[in-house]
């Protein structure tokens, strides 16, 4: 919690032949994460060369892209199967022997007949193109060549022509370009080919076929019907192939994978000629039952011990260690930086305040229900983990509006047959009654969020500092995130010196001391100069940045500002579907009210549905940017390294 | 004659009430608007550049996103103090 996982980095050295059986029962673990084996000359690395594949594996490559040619032809995708059995390995690797090659075959013959199909369609097409414009012309296609002493002219003009020579011409006129087709003497061909320019003459090819050009465009729909009649039935049998073999291909391409990437482990290692080397980190918790089978799998013929660590110098991996419930934060972490080894990591925290800070915004009973029904019922549609991780962030923001909307006395912008518990967000919007919107006690109340965030962010940033910097650096950044913290509460003093409002602690009738100020004033003003210095020791261009601690604190009063614009969406919505179409109608009903009261149902719905979506994208981006501009960047850097172990998550397959 | 004076004094402050509230609607309304357009312009460079970034590498998204909402602020500002003029 609030750390990465615990993390030791292992030696594991052993001679060559141990290799295979290491490999596999490192894969199995799936817990190591391998530092992989650069060949730089590193120190106590002298001699070592990178390794070899273990044998069989080109051909097991070869295996692989051949499943994920089929897969890609025949549209298979692991994450979209949901396993039913899985398969045994073993019985796995025969049944690939004896069954892949043919419907390798199968799927590779089909795909090339439906490619070649398809390029024949293109062309008939292309052709029926072709032949479209002579259609309109009273000649049969073969009357146009084969002539000696003439020569045919077809194409667009912008306007009919008369030619000055002995010609033969047919003039359609079309709708945009007239067709013209021109028979001439081939001596005057020249003289033509100018006149035709000069009218801006567009040349078509005419096409080489005999026959009438209706009946030519007959023949080509006829062939085009028959071929897409076939493209369908291979269509057809490839689904066929796809329904009955898509578990299968999906279990080879995970069995085949997992086998390639162990036979090219190796690759990771540093090797000599009789034995092998391999770094890698695994989790301090388990760094005993993983040497203990690897010890169990060799015989005892292995060393496997734990190397002393610098935490600080190394990149070691970062692996969540959250509870279950902020596991689905960790999506929106990894969208913004996964933390570093030795940095606090927020997740946890985020986890809390997001979907608090989602539910104020909208804190609406009516789109709380309905994004928590859109959550469940999207879960089937979305497979992958970060989708699921998604829908789960978005559900816990969901059940949290809820609970706001409950405090807020809001359903769909009515108001619940109770009075606001909280803060009232009613605006007076058509004619309600009612005190309207608690505007300054809930800005009051925004203010004090964010200045509770932000402390926290600064205090963070203080514990991280002085956990990860050293010397005199360490001092300075720790001081200068005081700076930050005294110049924030110094002003916040000053202003409860002088003025007192509510929801905020009053320092009003403090003694004055002098210039007609109070004490507090003064503390207030002692405690922004003692900032100001703390800043500027550690850097003095960052005292540029002062104006930011409050336009930061300020900028928490988006929680009640996106919110209160939702709620006057919804409100307007609601006034103008049932205070202006339907209710009117009711009192007095007729044909034509009908229709208006559709319109109204309409507006309603439409209206509803475009504020619910808005309040997604305000609830959500507004609420996770506060945590991303105002509160991270007061502590958080980020930058880890992913923890990605040697291994895989098994879905259809088992030992 | 006192009464009419009281009745046109009575009517010219209604008036001006009347005009006081259409002036803090204008002046919500300016807030709320020009800050969105500042916002607006703000956003537009950021933006096309952090879709640019995200094109060449998509582990950008999350940093992209938060450098495209930073001029947000503003909008949000104008929104505080349009709500604060009305209510």
């Amino acid at each position: 919690m609030l750390k990465p996982k615990q993390m030791s980095r292992l030696l594991i050295a052993a001679s060559r032949d141990q290799m295979a059986p290491v490999i596999t029962e490192l894969y199995r673990h799936n817990l190591f994460h391998i530092e992989e084996f650069v060949d730089q000359g590193q120190e106590g690395y002298e001699g070592f060369k990178i390794g070899t594949p273990l044998p069989g594996a080109s051909e097991k490559s070869t295996d692989l892209i051949k499943v994920r040619a089929i897969t890609n032809a025949i549209a298979v995708r692991g994450d979209d199967i949901d396993s039913v059995k899985t398969c045994q390995r073993a019985e796995l690797k025969s049944k690939i022997e004896r069954e892949l090659p043919a419907l390798e075959r199968d799927v590779e013959d089909l795909t090339v007949r439906r490619s070649k199909l398809d390029t024949k369609l293109k062309e008939y097409e292309q052709k029926i193109v072709e032949i479209t414009p002579f259609a309109s012309v009273p000649v049969d296609l073969d009357l146009y060549h084969g002539y000696t002493r003439f020569t045919a002219f077809a194409g667009y003009v912008p306007h009919e022509i008369t030619l000055s020579v002995p010609n033969e011409m047919f003039f359609s006129k079309g709708k945009e370009k007239n067709f013209l087709v021109v028979i001439v003497q081939t001596e005057q061909r020249g003289e033509v080919e100018r006149t035709l320019q000069e009218a801006g003459f567009q040349s078509v090819t005419i096409p080489d076929e005999t026959g009438s050009p209706q009946s030519r465009i007959d023949y080509y729909s006829g062939q085009i019907a028959s071929l897409t009649k076939e493209i369908a039935e291979i269509n057809g049998k490839l689904a066929g192939v796809r329904q009955k073999h898509a578990e299968f291909l999906a279990a080879c391409e995970e069995f085949l994978k997992s086998e390639v990437e162990q036979t090219e482990a190796p690759l990771r290692f540093a090797t000599t000629k009789q034995t092998f080397v391999a770094e890698g980190w695994v989790p301090s918790d388990k760094v005993e039952e993983v040497s203990n089978s690897l010890v169990q799998a060799t015989g005892g013929k292995i060393y496997v011990t734990v190397l002393p660590t610098d935490y600080e110098h190394d990149a070691v991996p970062v692996e969540y260690n959250n509870p279950d419930f902020a596991k689905p934060a960790q999506m929106l972490m990894d969208v913004y930086s996964r933390p570093k080894y030795t940095e606090v990591d927020p997740t946890l925290m985020l986890a809390i305040v997001f979907p608090i800070f989602f539910g104020l915004i909208l804190g609406d009973v009516g789109y709380g229900l309905l994004l928590l029904i859109m959550c469940f019922g999207l879960r089937k549609m979305m497979k992958g983990e970060d989708g699921q991780m998604f829908l789960k962030v978005l559900r816990n923001a969901s059940i949290m509006s809820i609970i706001f909307g409950l405090l807020f006395s809001e359903f769909l912008g009515f108001s619940l047959p109770w009075a606001p518990i909280i803060f009232s967000r009613h605006l007076l919007i058509g004619g309600g009654g009612g005190h309207g919107p608690a505007i300054p006690a809930l800005m009051i109340m925004s203010i004090w969020i964010g200045i509770l965030h932000i402390t926290l962010g600064r205090v963070l940033g203080m514990y991280n500092h002085a956990k990860q910097d050293h010397g005199i650096h360490r001092t300075k950044a720790v001081v200068a995130n005081f700076g930050w913290l005294a110049v924030m509460w110094g002003i916040l003093i000053a202003i409860w010196s002088n003025v007192a409002m509510p929801y905020m602690f009053n320092l009003t009738h403090l003694p004055v001391v002098a210039l007609g100020f109070n004490v507090g004033t003064f503390v207030g003003g002692a405690l922004i100069l003692i900032g100001v210095i703390c800043i500027a020791w550690d850097s003095v261009l960052e005292v540029i940045e002062l104006p930011t601690i409050i336009s930061h604190v300020l900028s928490y009063a988006r929680l009640v500002a996106v919110g209160l614009s939702s709620v006057a969406i919804a409100m307007v919505v609601n006034y103008m579907a049932i205070g202006m179409f339907i209710k009117p109608q009711l009192a007095n009903l007729t044909i034509v009210g009908v229709f208006i009261i559709l319109v109204g149902v309409i507006i309603f719905l439409l209206g509803h549905t475009l504020n619910l979506a808005l309040g997604i994208l305000g609830g959500g981006l507004h609420s996770i940017r506060l945590h991303y501009v105002e509160f991270f960047t007061k502590f958080y850097k980020g930058g880890g390294k992913k923890y990605i172990p040697f291994g895989m998550k098994r879905k259809f397959t088992e030992d | 004659m006192a009464a009419e004076v009281v009745a046109i004094a009575a009517t010219d402050l209604a008036t001006i009430q009347a005009s006081q509230m259409g002036m803090k609607a204008i002046g919500a309304g300016l807030a709320v608007g020009l800050t969105g357009i500042g916002t607006g312009v703000a956003e537009m460079g950021i933006g096309a550049a952090a879709v640019g970034a995200i094109a060449e590498n998509k582990d950008f998204f999350g940093l992209g996103l938060l450098f495209t909402v930073i001029p947000e602020t503003i909008v949000i500002f104008g929104l505080v103090v349009g709500l604060l003029l009305l209510f």
